[in-house]
């Protein structure tokens, strides 16, 4: 192989127009002094300390707790405080971000109720308590496919549901984020807390995964390279 | 005639700093004019500007399940305009009304979304 003096192969196959006009306007509002650099490195990096693990134990408490599963179930804003995130006053604006409305809803799962959460809008997603949303969350393969065909769409995750049980789409275009309060599964008889939080994954919180003994970690999902991507170097061949 | 000449962007955080969004506008939306249960069909208004309420359910009829908050409608909230907040609701449809060819191995399947009082019409 005689490509040891070629450029290093671009970070990622493409850069979205979107992804140029956050830039563009980021770059326009700092100018503008509508916030400076710093207060956006800051938002920056305390919205990356954020992850799934407040809500996978606050399923697990729920679990556990009949009178705090009610809680939850009614009043998911209340109950996210027992597990540490207060959505009105943690965030560094202290009223949500326009995409963290302050309106968090469990959606509880039974036997014969599975629920699944999308935003075919654009990506809202309860990430005060999940985090930044997957990828995958965010394509527009999987928002606009999802509400249509749910069936199909779990079916890639893993997930095949008999048609006894109802799949219920959330599609969060307003102001409440969703996250899905799954079945305990059988075989978790006697488990501690923190036992139980480890099971609950995010796909299990966003609704395309139900927790199983055993399993932690979410599902690697299959990548799709681009069907045309961005070509930096001309090879010659 | 006294006029600003600058928007005043600090607007929506001196309202909802400490409080959060929607609850700043609790008790500002008015009496709702549908309950819990009630079936209601989602009109199709023009959305020239901006909208939140999907294609997808324009026409069609479902059930209300729950009054969520009360907010401005994002058609006026995009603006800005914070003024005439509105009752929100949260509507279930079966999946085989909002998409003719859902299967009918699958008739059970349900989507759930939010919207604003104004989307809102009796059947």
């Amino acid at each position: 192989m005689s490509e040891h003096d070629h450029k290093p192969a671009p970070m990622v196959d493409e850069v979205s127009d979107f992804e140029i006009l956050e830039m563009a306007v980021r770059e326009l509002a700092i100018e503008k002094g509508l916030f400076s650099a710093e207060d956006h490195r800051i938002w920056t990096e305390y919205v990356h300390t954020l992850g799934p693990l407040p809500a996978s134990r606050l399923v697990a408490k729920a679990w556990l707790d009949p009178k705090y599963k009610k809680l939850a179930v009614t009043d998911g804003v209340e109950a996210s405080k027992a597990v540490g995130v207060d959505w009105v006053n943690s965030p560094p604006t202290k009223f949500g971000t326009p995409s963290d409305y302050c309106n968090l809803r469990v959606l509880e799962d039974t036997p014969t109720l599975k629920h699944v959460v999308v935003c075919t809008l654009c990506s809202c997603y309860p990430r005060p308590i999940l985090g930044q949303s997957p990828e995958w969350y965010r394509t527009p393969n999987y928002r606009r496919r999802l509400v249509r065909w749910p069936r199909q769409v779990l079916a890639e995750f893993g997930l095949q549901l008999p048609p006894e049980v109802q799949i219920r789409v959330a599609d969060s275009n307003q102001k409440t984020r969703y996250m899905v309060m799954p079945v305990r599964p059988e075989g978790t008889e006697g488990w501690t807390e923190d036992q139980l939080a480890e099971i609950v994954t995010r796909d299990c919180l966003i609704g395309v995964a139900v927790p199983k003994p055993g399993v932690t970690s979410n599902a690697k999902r299959p990548v799709h390279k681009a069907i045309h991507p961005v070509h930096h170097h001309d090879h010659g061949s | 005639m006294s006029q600003k000449n600058q928007h005043d962007r600090n607007h929506h955080a001196s309202i909802a700093t400490s409080i959060g969004d929607p609850q700043c506008f609790k008790g500002k939306g008015g009496t709702p004019k549908f309950k819990e249960g009630d079936s209601v069909r989602i009109k199709d208004l023009p959305d020239l500007f901006y909208s939140r309420c999907q294609v997808y359910t324009r026409g069609a009829v479902g059930r209300v399940t729950k009054l969520v908050y009360e907010s401005p409608a994002a058609e006026d909230e995009s603006w800005d305009n914070t003024d005439k907040p509105e009752w929100f609701y949260s509507v279930v449809f079966k999946q085989k009304d909002l998409w003719p060819e859902y299967g009918d191995l699958y008739a059970n399947d349900t989507l759930e979304t939010e919207f604003s009082e104004r989307w809102l019409e009796k059947p």
